[in-house]
């Protein structure tokens, strides 16, 4: 075995310990968030946590939420669209029927959600939620909240 | 005879090029719009064209009612293509600048109305 070879062997050993030091770290740092994240929830602020960390993970952990937050978050974004007057927006207001939207309109709506809400929503479900309560709803389900 | 083989072919199913029905049509086209609705952002900072996303908004939304009353499925099926190549050619930049402008007809006059407009440019 010449030197080369030798020293392409360690260095292929050394990347394999790398690798496998790689997947054991991950459930560990994983652990340690959810481990922080409750504790942050509740305003107690650790001295170990930089400021800036803390920041990123509270906005992780916003995802706490309620049926309230979802209905807040879900007539807002319909209310932004400019095409919504914001006196007849109803959670059982029809996007069609009742406020006048088009096929296209209907589409951006769901895209807005999307952004809002940080999932997509496949074609066949997004033509089905066709008033806010739909959506309340389908949020509602996908992020695991109940009443 | 001949009266006959026309009803016939008359009453036969066409083939589909995709979508069998309206609906799936339909979808098609939403899907089509999501997609040229995601990737404007990207084509006006790709081009460098003088539009802001909402005008390309608003041109996208024109182009797709330009075709609102098409009922044909087939016509539909095919309208989504073009556009289908389109977008690609547009993300792949297998278009230059002036391509997109193209959009607005910047350069083309708006054809005469009035009577004497007409009978000056001689279009009657």
């Amino acid at each position: 075995m010449s030197l080369t070879q030798i020293a392409r062997n360690c260095a292929r050993m050394a990347v394999r310990a790398n690798g496998i030091r790689a997947i054991t770290a991950q459930p560990q740092m994983r652990l340690l968030h959810r481990l922080v994240a409750p504790a942050m929830c509740n305003g107690v602020t650790q001295s170990i946590l930089k400021p800036k960390s803390v920041a990123a993970q509270v906005r992780c952990y916003s995802s706490k939420l309620t049926m309230e937050d979802i209905k807040d978050r879900v007539l807002k974004v319909v209310g932004s669209y400019d095409k919504v007057t914001s006196e007849q927006l109803r959670v059982e207001s029809h996007f069609i029927n009742d406020l006048g939207l088009d096929s296209l309109d209907h589409v951006e709506v769901i895209m807005a959600m999307e952004d809002e809400f940080g999932f997509e929503i496949p074609d066949s479900d997004a033509e089905k939620l066709l008033r806010p309560a739909d959506i309340i709803k389908y949020v509602a389900d996908k992020e695991d909240v109940y009443e | 005879m001949s009266g006959r083989e026309a009803v016939k072919r008359a009453v036969q199913q066409v083939r589909p090029i995709l979508s069998v029905d309206r609906d799936e049509a339909r979808r098609r086209a939403l899907n089509l719009y999501k997609a040229w609705y995601r990737q404007i952002p990207y084509i006006v900072n790709d081009y460098d064209i003088p539009m802001s996303v909402e005008q390309c908004r608003e041109k996208l939304r024109e182009e797709f009612v330009k075709h609102r009353n098409v009922t044909d499925v087939r016509v539909i099926d095919m309208l989504v293509i073009k556009g289908q190549m389109e977008l690609k050619e547009t993300i792949e930049i297998w278009k230059q600048k002036g391509h997109i402008m193209r959009y607005w007809k910047e350069s083309q006059d708006p054809k005469p109305t009035d009577f004497l407009s007409k009978f000056i440019q001689g279009v009657n």
